[in-house]
């Protein structure tokens, strides 16, 4: 199953209105890899990331997805899939248990199966004693990992995170950064769009970066620092997208709200 | 509109200081506050894209449009004590309702402090805005809904008597501001947090169906050829109603009339509504806002409930009835919880059952048949018919609710229709909120009129139950508790309501005839109600209700 090509994009262009936001983006991305996928604000991850789950319809272009084309086989995809969007917004008034069960229940897994899965994700977070508790009670974090086990639950192979350790304490980003190296172990594929430089450049084998729609870089992050001597992801990330004259910019900044 | 009513306050700027309120900042605050209001969605403007202010205006020609009804009921009264009672009356109610449907989320709303809190703004600045803003709402709105019954005074009364009526009317909202006051903070007194927020969902669903029964019985009771020569007689009690203070006053100034009731009712009217607004300013208020800090607070630190798992017999029951495919046991699962927790749904569903109850009473009321009489004839098909109102409110609640961007999940999941969601989701609230009720009256009803009524009985409980499902189907395809109040009940789904309603009466009036036709032949709707019901959950829900449509109320993509 490793090094598998899962997913394919070609020529993978979105608009929205008159706005172009992904301009033919060009991607094979085998089995067993992490990769990471980075990119200033309004880069188009976020749109990247939606489009491969199945959530946008509306693209042009053509992905393949465990050989399934995204546009006609998008349920067999989806349920080959699992998805962590960036906002966490979950319905409150159910308890983590109950959101599971119904997200369990609709992927086609029994009850007892998904209680049980549930049950022994959350323990892993340390929320096993708030699984039956309302969702409104919970701080981000706790909200985040809900969505964490919530999209783990059919053991999916190809699993879509978007700035998923956003809100998590220390201990918890620990543990999802090495959950995600062992998902890749065996074999799942990672597609883990965020900003955060340092934990990309620690877990992930294959880092792209994206700006204004366009992949700028793509390979491990040896490989993109072959040519240059930038001593972590954040120098390489600034100098790529052309933003290098950060302290220039706090100076005027300083400036502008002391006058 | 919001720079004119901005500039209304310029003349006060003194007595704003004198009230220990910064007057700039108090500008601002109001003018955050009124171009909030402006761009809030609403049954004027459903859309937020459309929302762009306009708002106001719109409101203010709902709310004299509302003022011609009344006028043309007023019209007649002769006495102008009656008169200006029955328009008083008519304005304070408005004012409970409006500040029950919308300024409860207003008065509620704690979502400024965190902006404005932090700012160098003293508590008195606050405070009055926050007062003054609901204030100046109701004074619009009274004066909106008076605009035609100011002018029928003119012509009956007299411009001067028009004028003190005008002048009556901004005292009656100083006093509904501080009654408003007294009522909320005696409800914070005795109750914090969650168990605050759903005492106050049960005050507005009592309050409701005390609204309806009053209009329904009231309506029923009023001789209106008696209208015209009404003259309310003065009671001990009547020197406490407020409506009779601000009446007192108008006629004894517009009339010259002081003896010593008019003199008691302009004392009331001219000492009572500015000393109650001084004491809800000045003791009121400060508390009321200490008390929304602790609330804010009491939410976040408040004893986290633990949820019992669904495993109730009547549940494993309905489900076991009701659903087979697996996405609509999982849809009936969750809607038979989230219908119980939701408060914007219970604040808008539960009046329904009270309704019904004053519908099924108020017609009966004044009658001279005792029970045997009425068990002769067919009233109970009537009674039985009533129940369909379950059926159209549910299907409406189910849409309102806030969490629209909690849908992406239905999109995320491997469903090929969203049909089957939203099969499960009406059936769970069929079974729920219909099915005992309607066990219950049916059980009731047999044990009256005999089992003769059984197939009526049962030939209802399919016609609501179909009626239910085409209600839910053709209405807009929204997730549940995925929009807003007032974009839920207005435009399409509105007209398709009433389609539904003039339906729902032309099959009753069918049924009724068949029962009249020959022994049995009514027995004939049984299977062609059955018919439809699987026709309607087996076809017709995958045409309705599909990725598209659902796209177009939910706006995934």
């Amino acid at each position: 199953m490793h090094n598998q090509a899962i997913v394919e994009i070609h020529n993978l262009q979105k608009k929205y209105g008159q706005k172009q936001v992904l301009h033919g983006i060009d991607l094979t991305i085998a089995s067993g890899q992490i990769i990471g996928y980075i990119g200033p604000n309004g880069a188009g991850k976020s749109t990247t990331v939606k489009i491969l789950c199945g959530l946008i319809s509306e693209f042009q272009g053509q992905i393949t997805i465990f050989g399934k084309d995204l546009r006609t086989q998008t349920l067999e995809i989806k349920r080959q899939v699992g998805y962590i969007p960036e906002n966490a917004v979950l319905y409150e008034s159910l308890t983590p248990m109950e959101f599971m069960e119904f997200i369990g229940e609709m992927r086609g897994l029994g009850t007892e199966q998904t209680r049980q899965k549930a049950e022994a994700l959350m323990n892993i977070f340390e929320m096993k004693p708030n699984l039956h508790q309302r969702i409104a009670t919970f701080s981000k974090g706790m909200r985040q990992k809900v969505l964490i086990c919530s999209a783990l639950l059919h053991n999916p192979d190809l699993i879509f995170m978007d700035e998923p350790l956003s809100g998590l304490d220390a201990n918890s980003v620990i543990m999802v950064k090495e959950m995600l190296i062992h998902l890749a172990r065996e074999g799942k594929t990672v597609f883990y769009s965020s900003h955060l430089m340092d934990v990309v450049e620690k877990i992930s084998d294959r880092i792209i970066l994206i700006d204004q729609g366009k992949v700028i870089a793509d390979g491990s992050f040896d490989e993109l620092n072959k040519h240059s001597n930038d001593d972590n992801l954040e120098k390489m990330f600034t100098r790529l997208t052309g933003n290098t004259n950060h302290g220039e910019k706090a100076e005027a900044f300083i400036n502008a709200f002391e006058k | 509109m919001i720079r004119f009513l901005l500039s209304l306050f310029t003349p006060f700027r003194w007595f704003i200081e004198k009230m220990g309120a910064d007057y700039n900042q108090f500008i601002h605050i109001l003018r955050l506050k009124l171009t909030l209001d402006d761009r809030r969605v609403n049954q004027f403007s459903k859309k937020k894209e459309n929302a762009q202010g306009k708002t106001l205006m719109k409101q203010a020609l709902f709310q004299i449009v509302m003022g011609i009804f009344f006028a043309l009921f007023v019209i007649l009264v002769k006495s102008p004590f009656t008169f200006y009672y029955f328009s008083h009356t008519f304005i304070m109610v408005m004012m409970a309702m409006m500040i029950i449907s919308e300024f409860t989320t207003i008065l509620f709303d704690t979502s400024e402090n965190a902006i404005i809190q932090p700012l160098p703004i003293k508590g008195n600045t606050i405070n009055l805005a926050r007062n003054t803003h609901i204030f100046l709402y109701l004074l619009l709105m009274a004066f909106n809904l008076s605009v035609l019954t100011f002018i029928v005074a003119c012509f009956k009364f007299g411009v001067f008597s028009g004028l003190i009526f005008l002048f009556t009317i901004f005292l009656n909202v100083l006093f509904t501001l501080f009654l408003t006051n007294i009522l909320y903070l005696g409800i914070m007194r005795i109750a914090s947090g969650e168990r605050l927020k759903n005492m106050l969902m049960y005050f507005q669903v009592i309050i409701a169906i005390v609204f309806m029964a009053a209009y329904q019985i009231g309506v029923k009771m009023v001789d209106r050829t008696e209208i015209s020569n009404m003259i309310l007689p003065i009671h001990w009690y009547t020197y406490l109603l407020p409506p009779a203070f601000f009446s007192g006053l108008t006629e004894a100034i517009s009339t010259l009339t002081f003896d010593t009731s008019h003199l008691i009712f302009v004392a009331e009217a001219l000492i009572i509504p500015p000393l109650a607004i001084f004491f809800t300013g000045k003791y009121l208020t400060p508390i009321f806002n200490r008390k929304l800090m602790d609330l804010e607070q009491g939410d976040r630190v408040s004893k986290v409930k633990i949820e019992t798992q669904v495993n109730s017999l009547y549940y494993r029951i309905m489900a076991s009835i009701f659903v087979r495919r697996q996405e609509e046991q999982a849809a009936f699962k969750m809607m038979w919880k989230m219908t119980g927790r939701e408060r914007q749904f219970k604040q808008t569903f539960l009046p329904t059952l009270g309704y019904i109850l004053i519908m099924v009473i108020a017609p009966n009321l004044g009658k001279k048949e005792n029970l045997n009489e009425i068990i002769q004839g067919d009233s109970y098909l009537l009674i039985l018919y009533v129940f369909m109102i379950i059926g159209f409110t549910v299907c409406n609640s189910l849409l309102i609710g806030k969490n629209q961007a909690s849908t992406w999940i239905f999109i995320s999941l491997p469903l090929s229709s969203p049909a089957d969601f939203f099969k499960g989701t009406i059936k769970a609230t069929f079974a729920k909120f219909f099915v005992p009720f309607y066990l219950a009256i049916g059980t009731l009803l047999t044990a009256l009129w005999g089992i003769k009524i059984l197939p009526d009985v049962i030939i209802v409980f399919l016609f609501i139950y179909l009626g239910t499902l085409l209600t839910y189907y053709l209405q807009q395809p929204g997730f549940p508790f995925s929009i807003e109040k007032m974009a839920a009940q207005g435009g399409s789904n509105v007209m398709k309501m009433f389609g539904l309603m003039a339906l729902t009466a032309a099959l009753g009036f069918i049924h009724y005839l068949m029962g009249q036709w020959f022994t049995g032949a009514n027995l004939l709707l049984i299977p062609i109600y059955a018919g439809a019901i699987v026709y309607v959950n087996r076809t017709m829900v995958y045409k309705m209700i599909t990725w598209k449509a659902v796209d177009q109320v939910n706006n995934f993509s």
